[in-house]
């Protein structure tokens, strides 16, 4: 864990905060943080890139079911196949990590800028930080399954 | 009388959740119009009576603060009060967009009840 861990209470709470308030869905952090995932399969992952004086990436990787539960809760509507709601979703959660992250790295004297979200999805597919990026994952249990948020960042 | 409103957010998703949290919240506004970035936002603002703007910051195309830059030399349009719905609340970005013409800005994620108390005085 590197020395941006102080951050990491406050990243759980905001994730937390996310799903309880807006995608009206109760999660736990459960488990041990881990430094990789490793392969990851049938799932959807959101990002934002964090550039400035510290570069880094804030991802939140949702197997296909759980990101279905999570778009259908968020949107109040079924949605039964991974489409562009799915993606603007997954997108949408990972932005407002995103900018929760930028307050707490602003706070303690980064200065930090934010991309736009994106997704990508598939059967079987690696995340993998460059080798100058400290790593942490978060685990997350939801009723329809388990979900991590990853933060890779400069030291 | 209810007041009209203008979403600008580049997430579809995101403009679903404020028209749902400005119904949950009880406030009383009249048509809702969606803008997917600054330069939709304009298109409509000349088109359509709107009353209050609820724009993102971190937008492609124009975001929430060049939105505001050019909202604010056009006379038909500079008056209409627009307030922040980013995740990004830093001094920094929300005093400039303030220095604007912002009346004010709410923070994502948002419960109805912060929008009631942000919003209603507006509404």
């Amino acid at each position: 864990m590197g020395d941006f861990s102080d951050i990491i209470p406050k990243v759980v709470d905001a994730t937390v905060e996310i799903f309880t308030g807006m995608v009206m869905m109760e999660i736990n952090q459960e488990g041990e943080p881990l430094t990789e995932l490793g392969i990851i399969n049938d799932s959807i992952t959101g990002m934002v890139g964090l550039a400035g004086t510290h570069k880094g990436m804030l991802a939140v990787h949702f197997p296909n079911d759980l990101a279905l539960a999570i778009t259908t809760s968020f949107l109040g509507m079924d949605v039964e196949e991974i489409n562009e709601d799915v993606q603007d979703a997954v997108g949408e959660i990972a932005n407002m990590l995103g900018g929760n992250v930028k307050t707490l790295l602003t706070d303690k004297g980064y200065d930090i800028q934010l991309s736009l979200p994106s997704t990508i999805s598939g059967e079987e597919y690696t995340f993998l930080a460059d080798s100058d990026l400290q790593q942490i994952v978060i685990p997350f249990t939801a009723p329809a399954g388990t979900f991590y948020v990853e933060l890779e960042l400069e030291a | 009388m209810a007041k009209n409103v203008l979403l600008v957010d580049d997430s579809s998703t995101m403009r679903k959740i404020v028209s749902r949290s400005l119904r949950q919240a009880g406030l009383d506004f009249g048509d809702i119009f969606e803008a997917g970035d600054g330069q939709e936002a304009l298109d409509v603002l000349e088109k359509e009576a709107v009353d209050i703007v609820l724009s993102d910051i971190n937008m492609p195309n124009m975001n929430g603060i060049e939105f505001l830059r050019e909202k604010s030399g056009r006379d038909g349009i500079k008056d209409i009060p627009v307030f922040m719905i980013s995740t990004e609340t830093g001094d920094d970005i929300i005093g400039e967009a303030k220095s604007l013409g912002a009346v004010g800005a709410l923070k994502k994620p948002f419960t109805p009840d912060k929008v009631n108390e942000v919003l209603g005085p507006f509404m």
